[in-house]
């Protein structure tokens, strides 16, 4: 048969592909959230080294940082990494360069400015040499001068990266003393003595060691990983900066060491309303902890554990939780931070409803959000305006602990995939605020089975609304854009002294025709995760902003005036002057 | 044309009958998990299960007894958490006899268990239309509604199940729950009250009533309820689902379902799996370790040293075993043999705080002061904020005279836990009463012992205010402050003796002595 003229393509075919076409195009334009860590150049796997010996470590990491950490006004990322464990050859092979990563984001930089985020690896001129076991990432400027410095959760000895402002890092581990060895996941910077300096506490995890593994068994009879409370409980540790460079270990004296945990998630927040941050920490399996900063009148920081008696150390049945990620926030807008935790599937997640002073009540079944968090096992979470509508919605980075039957059945090496979950705030109602699950509606991310873990939240593509980076076992790392946020008004706002983010700063945007929003500077919270510090305001259909009011660490209240929406603005302490802060590309010649 | 037509119906027909026959005959495809990876005494009586399946399908079954076969392989799917298995098998069930109410009963248990509670209502629905007395379904019902918000639907298919059952401690609880929620402390506390008389044991009860009695404004009673929260709760009473339990075999489902039972507060049961446990595998070490936990709690020392016995013959360096043998052990007066385990049980946990604290403890006892005080310091190395040990540390020195580094270590350890009540007292009590006199200081030891006493007083503390009282020579307050111990103690329902004794000393107080001069 010989070849003919080339014809032109049937109109049935052309008809077909356009069908097609607009078919994905309408897909994704549906899409709430868009993967585009390829695209955008962030190629990582978190790799946990599992050599079929179910080291407990392998099931719990890794974590992620969202921070600008060249100060060019984009957040960049660092992953950290896991490491072999044992002596067994590794099921999975091992990444092409070992420990964590970090990537430069190149959305703003000297030379041009780009019309989306792109990530170049960083790592080895950053000086950055992480290869411990990495669990998770906390950020903050510990040296007051200006950039944020990065503290590496791990498997392991912890590590604090001095950041250099020159696009380099240092070591200070061993000379800050904050080189923890145990397993810990998450970090809190916090200024808790109101020095000025941020002080830091570590949630540590549990006693573990490879050389005393344990066996385990699923209900199946499958060889399994085993659940937290095979191994002992550890100490949290909370250290006082001293503003030299050092920390003080004030965990005995301060209280923080009277009681041991299974410390998975930590946040600082004041949540009864007194003008000290308080801690509230995560406890897989355990009852949380709720650390009252009593302040320093006793010459010291001092902290009680009133998690039972507060309403926060298990859920409104007093069933102990497997407590992970954690969101801190104003969900209800009525001024106060409440609190959301992640918790293993057979488990729902927990809402925990602050009465303003401290005082809370569990309201996850009255909200709806009980139900849908049933089948899963959370981690990463947050309190995210996904829409911009004023209304504080919810994320959660989910991936099983225990094998997942259908997994197994569906031959996966790593049978612990679950899908991620979006839960939209649907505003006051009759019925009070509820939530419903529109992660069906939210995009192919959140139909991809994958084992989620840390997830860090922030304006990647500083268009106004948030995104979401979220780490998976063994899997690749997701760069969530927010593809509708921007769609309705909102308000940018950095929180600063003269030269940090004033973490744990509350900053109420007071709007016409809504109620005043309240948010929370902070890089802490999630799971393993460092967040953006940055305070984006949804401001949904009442976008008259009258007056902003910031309650600054110190206890003290500012007021600004409005700041212009759509953008970035910073508000520096004592200044009582917006300063808009949107850098304006320079123009190549 | 129409001839055809009518032959070729009456042919289709026929191969249609024919079809049908062979697939009477014929099973279908039975849903199986990976037999290989489970434990050879769980894939056997799987596979049994399936075989039972395929054999009565040879032998023209009733559709009611294949739909048995099918949900009976789905039961043990369903016994080992094998959801995907299990739900297709009771979906078999259904479709062969869709009149027996246990099939959906059971498929609404299997998909509560995963989270997909919609699904679960329909078939609990569907149950309750077959058997409308089936009041376990009905309390599941409630109990998912109010776990989808659904408060209204869920209290009144738990008031109906009350009706039936009306002392039935699930279904209190879950309405007291739910009227917690609601705002209704008054009903709030009656239902959880009711259920707490039926399950008495069920201990995490005492959490929402806590709340309950905080809504009413007893602060009181809320306090004293959060002071009783435990683990143990309670769960609806479900012969279908409960028979469940009793199809796991193998050594791992039954230890898994004893730790289950244990941390629940039922230790006959538990003790029974673990048994059941070391009859799937005689030589299973953490079966014997359980054992032996769950017959020391009920009380069976015997018994549970003579499982441990077994357990370190047969790992003899486990450190659980070890670690507990050694203390049941000292408990029962052989300090020698309980020294030689926890001395093994340190040496395979280096990082055993407790473990080394509890040698150090009866190293002590024992006289030997060096090897306990190099004890104490790895405790106290291992876990900074034991108190207990770092007192226990300051005792020993006591009672070997080294007085002064007593005193010294006791400063240093409130300087670490300065809000250490144990550590304040003993300091307090060293400083009011050291033989050496020249260490004595009636002052601190009196600003100290007021303080742990006002933070919580209980007799001991009174009687170290009363001893730095007379160390500072006022005796008058001695005395006054040796009678409140006594009240305090007579409170505590001390002993006759003990009581008496103290009595003594404030005689001896009231009379002047005893006192620094």
């Amino acid at each position: 048969m010989s070849a003919g003229p080339q014809r032109s393509p049937r109109p049935q075919i052309l008809l077909l592909v356009l069908v097609c076409w607009l078919l994905v195009s309408f897909a994704y334009a549906d899409d709430l959230f868009l993967d585009r860590a390829a695209d955008w150049g962030l190629s990582f796997s978190y790799w946990n080294g599992m050599t079929g010996q179910y080291y407990y470590p392998e099931i719990i990491g890794g974590g992620a940082a969202l921070f600008d950490y060249d100060n060019d006004g984009d957040l960049d990322v660092f992953l950290p990494q896991g490491a072999p464990l044992g002596t067994g050859k590794p099921t999975l092979p091992p990444p092409a360069q070992p420990g964590g990563r970090l990537f430069r984001n190149d959305l703003i930089s000297k030379e041009t400015r780009k019309d989306v985020p792109r990530f170049v690896e960083v790592t080895e001129a950053s000086g950055i040499r992480s290869l411990v076991y990495g669990t998770g990432a906390a950020t903050g400027d510990v040296d007051n001068d200006g950039d944020l410095d990065l503290y590496v959760l791990a498997f392991g000895a912890n590590q604090l990266w001095r950041n250099r402002g020159d696009g380099t890092f240092e070591d200070a581990s061993k000379a800050a003393g904050v080189n923890d060895p145990r397993f810990s996941l998450s970090a809190s910077f916090a200024d808790l003595d109101r020095d000025g300096w941020l002080d830091l506490y570590v949630a540590n995890y549990v006693d573990f060691a490879v050389e005393q593994n344990l066996t385990c068994y699923a209900s199946s009879s499958r060889r399994d990983y085993c659940g937290p409370s095979a191994f002992p409980s550890a100490l949290d540790r909370l250290y006082r900066n001293r503003g030299n460079g050092t920390f003080e270990d004030v965990s005995l004296p301060s209280g923080i060491a009277s009681k041991a945990g299974r410390g998975m998630g930590v946040v600082a927040a004041d949540l009864d309303g007194d003008g000290w941050q308080d801690l509230f920490v995560a406890n897989d399996g355990m009852f949380n902890f709720l650390w009252r900063n009593l302040g320093t009148r006793q010459g010291g920081l001092r902290f009680e554990e009133i998690g039972l008696p507060a309403g926060v150390a298990v859920n409104a049945d007093g069933e102990t939780e497997a407590n992970m990620g954690i969101a801190a926030g104003d969900f209800d807008a009525d001024g106060d931070d409440d609190l959301f935790v992640t918790h293993m599937a057979g488990e729902t997640n927990t809402l925990w409803v602050n009465d303003g002073k401290g005082s809370f009540e569990d309201r996850t079944n009255a909200t709806r959000l009980g139900a849908p968090s049933l089948p899963s096992t959370g981690f990463g979470t947050a309190w995210i305006d996904y829409d911009n509508d004023g209304w504080l919605d919810l994320l959660a980075a989910n991936g099983a602990v225990t094998e997942v039957e259908e997994r197994v059945r569906a031959g996966d090496a790593y049978p612990y995939a679950q899908t991620h979950q979006l839960l939209r705030n649907l505003g006051l109602s009759s019925d009070g605020l509820r939530f419903a699950d529109v992660s069906r509606e939210a995009g192919a991310p959140f139909q991809q089975r994958e084992i989620g873990r840390g997830a860090a939240f922030g304006d990647i593509d500083n268009d106004g609304d948030m995104d979401v980076l979220i780490v998976n076992t063994n899997g690749p790392a997701r760069l969530l854009i927010n593809q509708a946020g921007n769609r309705r008004p909102w308000l940018g706002l950095r929180l600063m002294d003269a030269k940090r983010d004033l973490l744990g700063a509350r900053v109420a945007v007071v709007r016409k025709g809504g109620p005043i929003l309240w948010r929370r500077a902070a890089t802490d919270g999630s799971y393993a995760a460092a967040n953006d510090p940055r305070v984006l305001v949804g401001l949904g259909d009442a976008a008259e902003v009258t007056e902003i009011r910031v309650v600054w660490p110190d206890g003290k209240t500012e007021v600004f005036p409005p700041a212009p929406l759509r953008t970035y603005t910073t508000l520096i302490q004592g200044t009582g002057k917006p300063l808009v802060q949107e850098k304006k590309p320079e123009k190549k010649p | 044309m129409r001839l055809t037509l009518r032959l070729g119906t009456f042919l289709l027909a026929l191969a249609g009958l024919a079809l049908a026959a062979t697939l009477a005959a014929a099973p279908p495809p039975i849903p199986s998990p990976d037999l290989s990876s489970l434990e050879p005494a769980v894939a056997q009586q799987i596979q049994e299960r399936q075989n039972a399946l395929r054999d009565l399908y040879g032998r023209d079954p009733d559709p009611r007894e294949l739909a048995g076969a099918w949900a009976d392989l789905g039961m043990h799917y369903q016994a080992y958490k094998l959801t995907g298995p299990a739900e297709e098998s009771y979906r078999k069930a259904m479709a062969l006899d869709a009149k027996d109410p246990r099939w959906p009963h059971l498929l609404g248990g299997l998909l509560q268990d995963a989270g997909r509670l919609d699904e679960a209502v329909t078939a609990y629905n569907r149950a309750l239309e077959l058997a409308p007395e089936d009041v376990p379904a009905l309390v599941h019902l409630g109990e998912i509604h109010l776990l989808q918000g659904r408060r209204e639907e869920g209290e009144a298919a738990l008031r109906k199940a009350l009706t039936a059952v009306p002392e039935d401690a699930a279904t209190n609880a879950l309405l007291g729950q739910a009227a917690v929620e609601r705002g209704d402390f008054r009903e709030a506390v009656d239902r959880l009250e009711a259920a707490l008389r039926t399950a008495p044991g069920a201990n995490r009860l005492h959490y929402p009533l806590s709340r309950a009695y905080r809504g009413l404004g007893q602060a009181e009673k809320a306090t004293e309820h959060l002071g009783k929260v435990g683990t143990v709760g309670v769960r609806p009473d479900d012969p279908i689902l409960d028979s469940l339990e009793s199809l796991r075999t193998g050594e791992r489902a039954r230890l898994e379902s004893g730790k289950r039972a244990y941390n629940a507060g039922r230790l006959s049961e538990a003790a029974e799996e673990f048994r059941a446990a070391l009859k799937a595998r005689p030589e299973s070490v953490e079966a014997r370790i359980n054992l032996a936990a769950a017959l020391a709690r009920q009380g069976d020392t015997n018994g549970a040293i003579t499982n441990l016995r077994e357990a370190v013959k047969l790992a003899p360096a486990n450190p659980t075993a070890r670690y507990n043998l050694g203390l049941l052990l000292a408990a029962g007066g052989a300090i020698p043999e309980a020294i030689e385990h926890l001395t093994a049980a340190v040496a395979a946990r280096p990082q055993d705080a407790e473990a080394h604290r509890a040698l150090a403890q009866l190293l002590r006892d024992a006289g030997r002061t060096e090897e306990a005080l190099k004890e104490y310091a790895q405790a106290i190395e291992k876990a900074p904020s034991d108190e207990a040990a770092r007192l226990g540390r300051a005792e020993t020195l006591v009672r070997t005279g080294q007085y002064a580094p007593a005193r010294d270590l006791l400063e240093e350890d409130l300087k670490a836990l300065p809000q250490s009540g144990l550590l304040a007292h003993g300091l307090a009590r060293l400083l009011a009463a050291c033989p050496d006199l020249s260490l004595r200081n009636g002052s601190r030891a009196l600003e100290l012992a007021l303080a742990v006493w006002n933070a919580q007083p209980i007799p001991a503390y009174a009687e170290t205010v009363a001893l730095a009282w007379a160390e500072l020579g006022r005796c008058d307050e001695a005395a006054r402050w040796e009678q409140t111990a006594i009240e305090a103690a007579q409170k505590a329902g001390f002993p006759e003796q003990a009581l008496g004794e103290m009595k003594k000393v404030a005689e001896r107080f009231g009379q002047g002595g005893g006192c620094r001069p």
